[in-house]
């Protein structure tokens, strides 16, 4: 694994709901370079922009998946917490970014979201308040599970397409 | 590394450069910087100095790099010359941002880093000692 690649999970935390949004690759991408920049200056965001990609989105969730270089993941990591607000179409919303997960592969980093939203959602049960909210939020959590798929082959490990 | 004496008028000579290692780690390193506005103009204050070597750090390294620790021990503003100090873990950035200025105020500068060294001691002017109060 000559080239390897860091897959950084994280959440996007937002007090206002028109923020969801805002979640998609371009505006999440451009958040996070901007701040990138901002933190480590024009040699930090060089570094980090190699290989840098959004991976995986969910706008539902806020579950953001990102990936850079190994090299750069500390700078990436870092800067996150610095990112304040989400901009696309001329709207802009204050949130912040919560890492969940750093991992190797993008496998270990769905592994770990299964388990996590598992856990979300059993916290949303206890929180239920009434049965219609209960038995739906049931049915999902019975649902959770990874299924192996026949073909792995195209599947993360080393993600280096010239990018 | 000796100082290849004062630079002549006519001609820069070939840059020598000599590098001696030392063993232990120095908590500061100290380099004789010289900065040059070939187009001349107005010449920076002390503090104009430091805001320049900040914001050098800034544009390359960010905020992170702007805080790094650094001081102006001394400087001559007919020359343009400072003796800065950094910490030695940052010694990378800051040389690196100092290489990689080109403007002041809109007009062109460079920065020479002339001498580097871990230890003060026997180097700076004699009423400056490595622990002395910093200029700027």
């Amino acid at each position: 694994a000559a080239l390897s690649c860091r897959y950084v999970l994280c959440e996007v935390v937002s007090e206002d709901p028109r923020c969801r949004q805002c979640i998609e690759d371009r505006a999440v991408g451009l958040a996070v370079r901007d701040a990138v920049g901002r933190v480590h200056g024009d040699y930090g965001l060089a570094c980090c922009s190699i290989s840098f990609t959004v991976k995986y989105l969910n706008a539902y969730t806020g579950t953001v998946l990102l990936r850079c270089r190994k090299d750069s993941y500390r700078l990436l990591c870092s800067a996150l917490p610095f990112v304040r607000q989400l901009e696309s179409r001329n709207q802009r919303y204050p949130c912040s970014l919560n890492t969940l997960h750093v991992g190797g592969t993008i496998r270990t980093c769905q592994k770990f979201l299964i388990q996590y939203n598992r856990r979300q959602l059993l916290m949303l049960l206890q929180n239920c308040t009434n049965e219609e909210e209960r038995r739906c939020v049931q049915k999902s959590l019975l649902s959770c599970s990874l299924t192996e798929e026949q073909s792995q082959s195209g599947d993360e490990e080393d993600d280096d397409g010239p990018e | 590394a000796r100082p290849a004496g004062r630079m002549a008028r006519a001609e820069p000579p070939a840059a020598a450069f000599e590098r001696r290692v030392l063993r232990s780690a120095a908590e500061h390193h100290y380099l004789r910087v010289r900065l040059e506005l070939p187009d001349g103009g107005a010449r920076p204050s002390v503090a104009q100095f430091k805001q320049l070597v900040v914001s050098a750090l800034r544009e390359l390294h960010g905020e992170v790099g702007a805080a790094l620790p650094v001081d102006v021990l001394t400087y001559e503003e007919k020359t343009l010359s400072a003796i800065l100090r950094v910490v030695s873990s940052g010694l990378v950035k800051l040389w690196s941002a100092l290489t990689l200025l080109g403007f002041y105020q809109n007009r062109r500068c460079a920065f020479r880093v002339l001498q580097v060294k871990p230890c003060g001691a026997g180097w700076l002017p004699p009423n400056v000692s490595s622990r002395s109060k910093v200029v700027w």
